[in-house]
């Protein structure tokens, strides 16, 4: 009988322990597993803005049809801009106005001002423009250059923040799996005091009597940590149907559920800190 | 592996690729050389308990309670280290065992407990099986074993019966079976008739005497003074921490003094 058979049956005998051991590991899981998925969609999102870059550059009313062709011809001559298109002031009320709202009509024409709606290839293209920014926002026909920096900084400092939510969590999560895993196992050797015993004085040798507990540690954080990460699978798939791509169009990239290695890293890092903790307890009972 | 070896040819093996020492057959299989143990310092166990004791042996061990019977078995198998003395199994010093030897030695030895000590959630087979899984037997070679031992305590097809469902008299039969199925040249009984009513405890002792037979060393732990009347065994009494032979066995009465014989 290896050392799995024993793990097996100890289990079987023992399975209401395990059952909830396994799941408060699955409870500490989910947030970690949820805040993961967060972070990978908030991350896509700023990606697709990335490669979707935009920028405006706003002219002044006073502007003359040849400024804003030279204006139009220098940005197009700019690397990695793919496309310009001029925007009147009047077609920037229309396309904000297009219900015919009273409020937006009402409004004075340099709540409108016109623009060159600029389209960039990628990441490098935008800081390529935002130091063009400057130039052209010296020029007396444009009054303003918005790159949409600043928005691409907002999300990559929400994404830092939730990096260090996913690495705190991940601690908590560490630290409550140690601890229900210890209690667990301090229980489970209680109940299996005479099966270590017997081990022990029919000449097993430590290794030997600590393997399948190691095993039965790191069975119950694996269990746990897939429990999780199907849990919030589960949630991800309904959230998903009931929005019906409402999200996604919103976002401008659909929505994804963790990457598999993720998950996959998630149920070893679970079967690992199960494994870790099963010895920490056999540790003191065995006193080696 | 050591316990695979026939019961005869018995190899003194305390750790994995140790040598044979062929002296060992004829030496005693265990000595005590003036061996001391207190847990407390103003009640001393055992004060300078002197013994040999000769392979193939039947030794009965007795004395009133807290006379240190128990303590002198837990001795022999390392769950307890002398104070000061030797102890002496197959020629080698037990107290400077490393305690990754521990194992190795335990594996020469079968112990059988008053309270049985056995799983009560597995299958009597399950139970006797321990000592041939620790030693990493394949399974098909475990089963003949156990089906051969199970006949041997008569306990022949009940193999597959939950221990803890057996009577007193059964359990300790599965005990028994689970502390000879490895062969070991030493079996170890601490009180193993104290559970069980008289006529019980007689075909227990009859199942040691079995043992005996082949060639192992028994030492049998009791306070029980009507076992050692059944039959002429040698008969050592724990008295203020030493060890007195009150009767030698049989096979001593030919032989000279029993050197462990010293009438305090
Ligand atoms: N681990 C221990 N810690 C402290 N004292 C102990 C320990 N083990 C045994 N003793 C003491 O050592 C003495 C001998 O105990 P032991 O169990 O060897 O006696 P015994 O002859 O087996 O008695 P009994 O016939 O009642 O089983 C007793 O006084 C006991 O209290
Ligand atoms: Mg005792």
């Amino acid at each position: 009988m290896n050392a799995f058979d024993r793990a097996f049956r100890g289990s079987r005998g023992d399975w209401r322990l395990h059952g909830l051991s396994v799941f408060s590991v699955a409870v500490a899981f989910v947030c970690l597993a949820a805040t993961l998925l967060v972070v990978v969609n908030v991350n896509a999102v700023r990606g697709a803005w990335a490669r979707t870059g935009r920028a405006s550059v706003y002219l002044d009313p006073a502007v003359t049809e040849p400024q804003v062709a030279a204006i139009d011809r220098a940005l197009r001559a700019t690397e990695g801009v793919t496309s310009v298109r001029f925007v009147s002031s009047e077609d920037a009320r229309r396309e904000l106005g297009a219900s015919g709202d009273a409020l937006v009509a009402a409004l004075p024409a340099e709540a409108f001002p016109a623009s060159l709606e600029v389209s960039l290839a990628d990441d490098a293209a935008a800081a390529r423009l935002a130091r063009m920014a400057s130039q052209l926002a010296a020029l007396p026909a444009v009054t303003g250059v918005e790159t949409y920096q600043a928005w691409s900084e907002r999300l990559g400092a929400l994404l830092d923040r939730g990096y260090a939510a996913a690495a705190l969590l991940a601690l908590i999560v560490l630290a409550a799996v140690v601890s229900v895993v210890s209690s667990t196992m301090r229980l489970v050797l209680a109940r299996r005091r005479i099966e270590i015993e017997v081990l022990k004085l029919v000449g097993a040798t430590d290794a030997y009597v600590r393997r399948p507990f190691v095993l039965e540690g790191a069975g119950q954080g694996a269990l746990g940590a897939l429990a999780a990460v199907a849990l919030v699978g589960l949630l991800y798939a309904i959230v998903r149907s009931s929005l019906d791509g409402q999200l996604g169009l919103l976002l401008g990239t659909p929505l994804t559920f963790l990457p598999w290695t993720i998950a996959a890293a998630l149920v070893a890092l679970g079967a690992a800190i199960g494994a870790g903790a099963a010895h920490l307890s056999l540790r003191r009972l065995l006193g080696s | 592996m050591e316990a695979g070896a026939s019961r005869r040819a018995f190899r003194p093996v305390l750790r994995g690729g140790s040598r044979f020492d062929r002296d060992a057959a004829n030496r005693p299989i265990l000595v005590f050389e003036d061996v001391h143990k207190a847990f407390r310092l103003d009640a001393p166990v055992l004060r300078g308990l002197s013994l040999e004791i000769e392979r193939g042996e039947f030794v009965f061990i007795t004395g009133p309670s807290g006379s240190g019977k128990s303590t002198l078995l837990r001795l022999l198998y390392a769950a307890e280290t002398v104070d000061s003395g030797r102890i002496l199994f197959l020629g080698r010093e037990i107290g400077r065992l490393r305690a990754d030897a521990v194992p190795f030695l335990r594996r020469n030895v079968g112990i059988v407990f008053q309270d049985f000590k056995l799983v009560h959630n597995w299958t009597v087979a399950e139970n006797v099986a321990v000592p041939l899984e620790v030693l990493g037997l394949p399974a098909r070679l475990v089963r003949k074993r156990i089906a051969e031992v199970l006949d041997r305590v008569g306990l022949g097809g009940r193999g597959d019966e939950v221990a803890g469902h057996l009577s007193g008299g059964e359990q300790q039969r599965v005990a028994i079976a689970r502390a000879i199925v490895g062969e070991p040249a030493l079996v170890l009984a601490d009180e193993p008739t104290g559970n069980l009513d008289p006529q019980l405890a007689v075909d227990i002792l009859g199942l040691f005497e079995d043992i005996h037979e082949t060639g192992v060393t028994v030492l049998f732990a009791t306070h029980d003074r009507s076992l050692l009347d059944i039959r002429p065994r040698r008969v050592v009494v724990l008295d203020d921490g030493r060890a007195i032979d009150a009767r030698a066995g049989l096979d001593d009465l030919t032989a000279d003094a029993s050197p462990a014989l010293e009438v305090a």
